[in-house]
């Protein structure tokens, strides 16, 4: 083994760590100012960050709010639940 | 007309004898629909070990469409989905359950001590913006809501059964848009 780290190491070790991701989805209910409130809640985001995520996930029809390990995201998405929202977890599909 | 306040950092609720009604109504409709028939449990679903011996083997997603709304798969793929439900849904139920028991509970006082309306005071903000959105998820569900459905709205007839309900969706709305600036 020596010390220097191969490009195979590297994207095993990345596929290995690869986070999780909580994705919020549009619904025509739930109210901008409410998702931008419960965002703020949660998260701890700034007003300007929470109105940017909340406009992201209207007009994209999704959006990631946070980024993390399994148990992490969990933990995100029955608390979004908890407040309403539609969101679902996943392992990050960009690497 | 209702209207929420805010002095010294305490918010209360100016309602209507009709309004409570409506809310009554709903948010007992609503608890009856999550599974508490009677509005108490003899153990808090929250308590851990209530959790530890009550972890079922398995627990579907719900076929209603509202109660699908309201406690949504969180994967995609089935498997994990329903190993996630089984271990989180008693708890979610139970956070709703709650904060509608505390609408509720605020609703019934003002309702017993007056027939003319009056003041909820010194309300929990966040029940009561949880529980009016739960309420607004479940009539959207009935409604088929989408986001043109304030124009179909003002184009139904009056006779139409759909009306009032749109009508209570709509103001359940303003009222959640109302007690959100408050905080502000």
């Amino acid at each position: 083994m020596t010390d220097t780290i191969t490009h195979e190491e590297i994207s095993i070790h990345q596929l290995l760590d690869r986070p999780w991701v909580t994705i919020v989805w549009d619904d025509p209910v739930n109210l901008m100012s409410y998702v931008t409130y419960v965002f703020i809640k949660l998260f701890n985001f700034s007003a300007e960050k929470a109105h940017e995520l909340m406009m992201a996930v209207h007009n994209e029809g999704r959006a990631v709010v946070s980024t993390g390990t399994r148990e992490e995201m969990e933990r995100d998405v029955q608390r979004l639940h908890e407040h309403g929202l539609w969101a679902t977890l996943q392992r990050d599909d960009k690497i | 007309m209702s209207t929420f306040e805010r002095r010294s950092g305490e918010v209360s609720l100016l309602v209507t004898h009709d309004e409570i009604e409506i809310l009554i109504n709903l948010t007992e409709q609503l608890l009856e629909l999550l599974g508490e028939g009677d509005f108490f449990h003899h153990y808090d679903v929250n308590d851990p070990l209530a959790q530890l011996l009550a972890v079922p083997d398995e627990i579907e997603t719900p076929e209603d469409p509202v109660l699908k709304r309201l406690l949504p798969n969180a994967y995609a793929d089935p498997e994990a989905a329903s190993d996630f439900r089984r271990y989180t849904e008693p708890a979610l139920r139970g956070s709703k359950q709650r904060a509608l028991r505390k609408v509720r509970e605020d609703l019934l006082v003002v309702f017993e001590s007056s027939d003319d309306g009056g003041t909820v005071e010194d309300l929990e903000p966040d029940s009561w913006l949880t529980a009016l959105n739960d309420l607004r998820l479940a009539l959207s569900v009935r409604l088929d809501v989408n986001a043109d459905s304030f124009e179909v709205f003002e184009l139904l007839p009056d006779e139409d059964p759909d009306k009032p309900v749109f009508a209570v969706y709509f103001w359940l709305g303003w009222l959640q848009e109302k007690l959100l600036g408050v905080l502000q």
